[in-house]
């Protein structure tokens, strides 16, 4: 399906690994190099007058590490934790973050040129850490900008 | 390369060492004047001079040339050929900043335009600066303007650094650096053709800057005593010992074995933590040394006169709070030279001495390390601060009104609040003392400020010595457990479920406890902590809609200037915290100042108690409680601490707890009976028991297993009244009625919460039950010709009856005075001729300390003066003494006071036969 590339640009993009999962029926992935860690350490503890989306605090190895409830970001509801629930730790700015996600999925390798451009009808907070989409057969992968998705709900709290 | 970095790395390390104290170092060299001290001169010099051959070496040739010529002044002030001035140690002072900027970027230092400083340490050498009257500021706003060193010895003396320096450098083999500096001499030797190529060099040098500073943040390195390494060492060796042992018994499975290990595991675990926490501790002195370079420095620029004494710079804390209390003190050094400290002129208007005086002291004060900040200076105006409140918006008028002086002076830590009445450039930098504030309590610290107008300012720093680990008590609050900094708390109270009631009110929608006659007030931490879960939304409002019956457990804690009780669901241990870092995302949760991980590995928040109490909108409280305990010591001085027991369901009594010692809970069994009487063993002592039923009318209480000991002090002895049920201890107003029970052993009755109590004199009571044990002090002398004459003032008539009725049983004669003022009068009529004079302390129209004042100016003031009071506190038995009191007694101990009475009384009447025989 990708065969609609020019051969020269071919030669120039670089190939990434993006860690992809499930959050509700949305299929996200995240370049993997910001990937430490997924697991299942799901007994978080609250935090009081955090932000909704700041589902608590876990011991990660002697480190207080900070879970987030994707789907709040999302602006979906809160995520019940199932069997299929993980806890993928990212690194960001020198600091381990947990997204709590519903389910973890492949690890797919994407050509840059393989990556478009969000669909224009997403925009406003939520368009901001989309940086681009791949089309699969049947779905359809967001690829999540970590940063801009954490500043989002940093901003959010202030 | 690695090599090299090393090297370099290095060269600044050592470099900073020596450049450290340099500032100090140089002041105090300005300080003595001609009176040089050689030796102080020599160490600064031996310091630049390792700078300068290491600089020689590594091919740093400007910090080289630097260096030379700092050397060189100092080398003729050592020879005394320079008398140091203040010109120019201020001049070197800048050379040495100039310095320490080139080592601390050392990679790009050999782009650095020197020459303005080589310029004008040049011009000591050859004598153009000491001639210059200019003032100092005049020098720093035209560096560039130095005279052409027309001068042939000082040429000479550069053509001689450029040989020098240009063998060096070739040594170093940098040919590039080396014709820079060739080219940097020249420029040095012809200031007119340095100035040219300055402006293009600008930037490179700032963004040559920027890039060091992002590729290059090097590990902070702290430097260990030998000692403590040694230490850590040994302990480490044991720890390894401690877990062969352990696998060990592991292996063998005994488990005796294991609970010595397991101690010896955490004894040395604690050793260890101790002595690590040991290497991180520094002096507080390297963050002092930068000040009086600042006091100098900025009193000169603003015109002032100041003058920096420093106390405790040896006192060590951890390295985390050095570093980050610069700031903060920094701020508040500057603020004191700006704003405390008067001009000159203003300084002697007010009859103060011209220079200024700061104290910036640091000493240990209950495991916390106590910073003070005081100057002499104008202080603050807690008017001008109010109005100033009230214009921006901060406080309303009414709020103001009621605002105590010192809380108005408290307004300046309010965010949004600028100290200056008049912004200069050393405040008003957009740092206010909010900002101090806000870093200081960062750190676990407080800040706080005292300041009288006209006499100056006071700003006192608590800070905690180390912040890594932390004593903390762990409570629960829902399902979660929180840490609480022992530091933080005050007191642990626990309110039974019967007592809710009166202990707990309501002040409109808050909260509060009565405690020892103040109110506390008191935040639910289930309501702080509350998640936005609609579950547990649920489960708090249960829990609290529950415990509205169940006990409650209370936390006073405290916070610098506040005070509150926190409820929590349930206390855990006491631990020994490691404090963790919270995620940048959870820094705007003002309750909580980070997390630690427990021992089952779960994590638990701690929370910060300031932060809470800014959540929670708590009031500065104390004044409020310091109001409350003036009307409470003014309007209540017939009240007494009373406790109240009943010895049946339907009979209640109280005592004053002025004379109870302690009381004891006991088993009934541990009773024995000896010849019918009761005693109670209490180590290897035996102390008699007496039982209400025995001695007066009262009913006989049904058997419990369990009871209390009320233990008082009678005759020299300790004896225990058995009391079956213990009802409170409470702060009772006594009105009471003397005429209903005119039993002997009971004082009198009062109505108590609808109940009857009788007010028992344990005195007495205890003389019922053994009347042989009171025989020997029935005798007042009774072969005086006179018996003693008392001057009694009081103005409860109660105690007044009370105390006159026991005197005069005793044999005194006793005239009565219902306040300080009749008493006064009385003495003054001279109808009688007293021996002694017992006084209550809270009276009406004239109070004791004011009576005893007025006796010991008179003619009367032989007569010794006994105090009474209800509880004897350590602030008025000071204000006594200062008036001339005798002694102090309780109102209530009856056997003190007479032994005190007898003893005064005695000497009065010049009677030594009889004063022989009582001792």
């Amino acid at each position: 399906m990708n065969s609609t590339i020019e051969p020269e640009q071919a030669v120039e993009v670089a190939e990434e690994q993006y860690a992809t999962f499930y959050v509700g029926n949305l299929l996200l992935g995240v370049d993997i190099r910001q990937v430490q860690e997924i697991n299942r350490q799901l007994d978080v503890t609250n935090v009081p007058q955090a932000p909704d989306c700041v589902r608590g605090v876990i011991n990660l190895r002697g480190e207080v590490t900070t879970v987030i409830d994707l789907r709040t970001i999302l602006g979906m509801e809160q995520a019940e934790v199932t069997r299929t629930s993980r806890n993928l730790i990212v690194n960001s700015n020198g600091e381990s973050v947990g997204f709590l996600v519903d389910r973890i999925s492949d690890i797919l390798t994407l050509r840059s040129d393989q990556i478009g451009p969000p669909p224009t009808n997403i925009d406003g907070v939520q368009g901001r850490y989309i940086f681009g989409v791949h089309t699969l057969e049947t779905e359809i992968l967001v690829l999540l900008n970590v940063e801009e998705a954490l500043a989002v709900r940093a901003n959010d709290a202030q | 390369m690695s090599c090299e970095d090393e090297l370099l790395d290095e060269f600044v390390v050592e470099s900073n060492e020596h450049l450290a104290d340099i500032e100090n170092q140089l002041l105090s060299i300005e300080e003595s004047g001609a009176d040089v001290d050689v030796d102080l001169i020599n160490e600064v010099f031996r310091g630049i001079h390792s700078i300068k051959g290491a600089a020689g070496f590594l091919g740093l040739t400007k910090v080289n040339d630097l260096a030379h010529s700092l050397e060189n002044i100092l080398n003729m002030m050592r020879n005394h050929e320079l008398v140091p001035n203040s010109q120019m140690i201020d001049i070197m002072l800048r050379a040495a900043d100039r310095l320490q900027g080139l080592i601390n970027d050392v990679s790009s230092s050999n782009d650095e335009d020197v020459s303005s400083h080589i310029t004008e340490l040049e011009n000591i050498a050859t004598g153009t600066v000491t001639e210059s009257k200019a003032p100092v500021a005049q020098v720093t706003s035209e560096p560039s303007v130095a005279e052409t060193p027309s001068d042939v010895e000082s040429t000479k003396a550069a053509e001689d650094d450029l040989d020098a320096q240009i063998a060096r450098a070739f040594a170093a083999r940098d040919e590039k650096a080396s014709a820079d500096e060739a080219q940097q001499q020249t420029a040095a030797t012809e200031p007119s053709a340095a100035q040219a190529p300055t402006p293009q060099k600008v930037d490179k040098k700032s963004s040559a800057k920027k890039d060091s500073q992002e590729k290059k943040a090097p590990e902070t390195s702290i430097r260990v005593s030998v000692g403590v390494l040694d230490r850590l060492m040994n302990l480490a060796g044991e720890l390894v010992l401690s877990r062969n042992q352990l696998m060990q018994a592991i292996g063998s499975a005994d488990g005796n074995s294991l609970d010595t290990i397991a101690s010896r595991l955490d004894q040395v675990t604690t050793e260890v933590q101790e002595s690590i926490m040991q290497t991180r501790m520094q002096q507080i002195g390297t963050v002092f040394s930068k000040f009086p370079r600042i006091v100098r420095d900025l009193s000169g620029k603003l015109g002032k006169q100041c003058a920096l004494n420093i106390e405790g710079k040896e006192v060590e804390v951890d390295k985390t709070i050095v570093e980050a209390i610069g700031d903060p003190l920094t701020h508040l050094i500057r603020n004191s030279v700006d704003h405390g400290v008067e001009a000159p002129a203003d300084r002697t208007k007010a009859g103060k001495p011209e220079a200024g005086t700061m104290d910036l002291r640091a000493f240990y004060q209950a495991g916390k390390v106590r910073i003070e900040i005081e100057d002499d200076g104008a202080g603050i105006d807690p008017e001008k601060l109010k109005q100033k409140a009230i214009s921006k918006g901060i406080i309303t008028q009414e709020r103001a009104d009621q605002m105590s002086d010192r809380e108005a002076v408290r307004l300046i830590f309010h965010p949004g609040f600028s100290m200056a009445a008049k912004v200069t450039d050393v405040s008003g930098r957009g740092v206010g003392m909010d900002v101090v504030k806000t870093n200081i309590a960062k750190l676990g610290g407080t800040v706080d400020i005292e300041s009288t107008v006209g006499r100056g300012t006071l700003i006192v720093i608590t800070l905690p010595l180390t912040l890594a680990i932390i004593p903390s008590l762990i409570v629960q609050c829902g399902e979660d457990r929180f840490a609480i900094p022992q530091v933080n708390i005050v007191e642990l109270v626990r309110v039974r479920g019967d007592e809710l009631a009166e202990r707990i009110g309501r002040v409109q929608d808050a909260e509060v406890l009565r405690l020892r006659g103040s109110l506390l007030p008191l935040i639910r931490l289930s309501e702080v902590v509350e998640t936005k879960r609609t579950e547990s939304d649920c489960d708090a409002a249960a829990s609290s809609a529950a415990s509205n019956c169940e006990a409650l457990n209370i936390i006073v804690v405290e916070t610098g200037e506040q005070s509150f009780g926190l409820i929590v669901d349930g206390l855990h241990d006491s631990e020994e915290i490691v404090v963790k870092p919270l995620s940048q995302h959870l820094k705007q949760c003002r309750c909580l100042s980070g997390a630690t991980i427990l021992g089952d590995g779960h994590v638990a928040l701690i929370l910060d108690v300031a932060g809470i109490a800014a959540h929670e909108e708590i009031q500065c409280d104390q004044e409020l409680n310091e109001q409350k305990g003036a009307e409470a010591q003014l309007g209540d001085e017939d009240s007494q601490y009373m406790l109240l027991f009943s010895n049946h369901d339907d009979e209640h009594f109280a005592v004053t707890m002025d004379i109870v010692s302690r009381i004891d809970r006991i088993r009934a069994d541990q009773i024995d009976a000896v010849g019918g009487q009761e005693l109670l063993q209490i180590g290897r002592a035996t102390m008699p028991l007496i039982r209400l039923e025995n001695t007066i009318t009262a009913r006989r209480p049904e058997a419990k297993s369990r009871l209390y000991v009320v233990v008082f002090e009678a005759s020299g002895k300790e004896i225990g009244l058995v009391v079956p049920t213990l009802e409170d201890i409470r702060d009772v107003t006594t009105s009471i009625d003397e005429t209903t029970f005119t039993e002997r052993g009971i004082i009198g009755s009062m109505v108590l919460g609808e109940k009857t109590t009788r007010f028992v004199d344990l005195f007495q009571v205890a003389e019922l039950a053994h009347p042989e044990w009171f025989e020997r002090e029935e005798v007042v002398d009774q072969t005086d010709d006179e018996p003693p004459m008392i001057l009694l003032a009081e103005d409860s008539s109660f105690f007044r009856k009370q105390v006159a009725a026991m005197m005069s049983e005793q044999g005194y004669r006793v005239i009565d005075c219902e306040d300080g003022l009749v008493a006064w009068e009385t003495l003054q009529s001279n109808e009688f001729e007293f021996d002694v004079i017992v006084t209550d302390i809270e009276m009406p129209n004239m109070d004791g300390f004011e009576f005893t004042e007025c006796v010991k100016q008179s003619q009367w003031s032989h007569l010794p003066v006994i105090a009474l009071t209800s509880l004897a506190g350590s602030a008025d038995i000071q204000r006594g003494i200062e008036v001339g009191i005798d002694d102090y007694q309780i109102k209530m101990d009856r056997d003190k006071l007479l032994n005190s009475l007898r003893n005064f009384a005695g000497k009065k009447a010049g009677n030594n036969r009889r004063e022989l025989q009582t001792v």
